[in-house]
């Protein structure tokens, strides 16, 4: 496999699992409804809670600092001997680990990605692109203009 | 996307049977050549229900496990404990040997310091029968007056360089045997005595 190629994989990998994080249980549990699995999970490592400390960077590109732990939720599983599946989400749900889990393993499928990644990625990363247009809209009209008048102008 | 290797699963119940293979292990070196049972055997791991057990319930992110063969276990430990490999065998926790015949001498691990005796390494000895070996007194600490025991499978002068090991005291190794889901404990204050085959 060429670079271009495994980067390329890997990075719509990422896509996919930063759209399925942001998502809504309910929106996953539907979708895994819609699939209909009859293979059972073999969990390599069950869903579990745990923490991960934040970092940032002053001013978004000074010195990096601790900003504070979040709790993050985990698993990974096969599902009907397919590829590992891992799910991370923020939170405590151990539910939806597991359906993040489910759908990496079934999206890393080259026969079934193109039907999932239509049915299911595409419509939520654009509700969430939606989402979070209007929450910057909603900031943006929340800016104060500062000007100031130097003496002897207008 | 290149696929990593296939990895096993860890404990079914992590909390109770990381409880109980810590136990297990305590119980073994407390109480030295009595057998303990533990572990389940994992699916399409190369290694046995007790060494799966014990090297995932006793490593974590600090310890570094020497490997004696490279193979899928030490990606597996790694992902589900997140245990480094040890480059040299000066360097590890924890050293998993499942080829006792050529294992290395036992002054090649970490003895510890007279300051910390417990930075040393402790030894995870896979071998082909607890009860076929020659026989081999054991007296000591955790043990009413002796007990006999029969290892088998262990190189040429190896109780010669437990001998050693056990003259370092408090520095020295610990060495846990197992077999298949059984074990057994060796740790350092254990004075050997060959019965048969001088």
């Amino acid at each position: 496999m060429t670079n271009t190629a495994t980067s390329e994989s890997a990075s719509q990998r990422k896509r996919w699992l930063a759209v399925l994080a942001r998502a809504n249980r309910s929106e996953l549990e539907n979708a895994l409804a819609r699939e209909s699995l009859v293979a059972p999970f073999e969990y390599v490592r069950a869903a579990e809670p745990g923490m991960v400390m934040l970092r940032g960077r002053i001013g978004g590109t000074g010195a990096a600092f601790n900003l504070g732990e979040a709790s993050v939720v985990r698993c990974a599983l096969r599902v009907g001997g397919s590829a590992l599946g891992i799910g991370y989400a923020l939170g405590r749900d151990k539910r939806k680990a597991e359906l993040i889990a489910v759908f990496d393993a079934l999206l890393q499928d080259e026969a079934r990605r193109e039907a999932i990644q239509r049915e299911l990625i595409e419509p939520l990363a654009w509700r969430q692109a939606a989402q979070r247009e209007a929450a910057v809209q909603a900031a943006a009209a929340s800016k104060v203009e500062f000007f100031t008048f130097v003496r002897g102008q207008a | 996307m290149s696929q990593p290797t296939h990895i096993s699963a860890g404990f079914t119940d992590p909390i109770h049977d990381a409880q109980a293979a810590f136990r297990q292990a305590l119980n073994a070196l407390a109480r030295p050549g009595r057998r303990v049972t533990l572990g389940a055997a994992v699916k399409g791991l190369p290694l046995g229900p007790a060494m799966a057990a014990l090297v995932l319930a006793l490593s974590d992110d600090d310890t570094a496990v020497w490997w004696q063969h490279d193979s899928t276990a030490s990606k597996w430990l790694r992902f589900h404990t997140g245990a480094a490999v040890a480059a040299t065998t000066s360097a590890a926790a924890f050293a998993v040997i499942l080829d006792a015949e050529s294992m290395p001498g036992l002054d090649q691990f970490a003895a510890g310091t007279a300051e910390s005796p417990e930075q040393s390494a402790t030894l995870l000895l896979e071998v082909s029968s607890l009860d076929d070996g020659p026989a081999v007194e054991w007296r000591g600490p955790g043990i009413k007056d002796t007990q006999t025991v029969r290892i088998a499978g262990l190189p040429d002068g190896f109780w010669t360089q437990w001998q050693i090991n056990h003259a370092l005291f408090p520095r020295g190794v610990d060495i846990v045997f197992t077999c298949a889901d059984a074990a057994l404990g060796l740790p350092r204050t254990t004075r050997v005595r060959r019965l048969e085959g001088l």
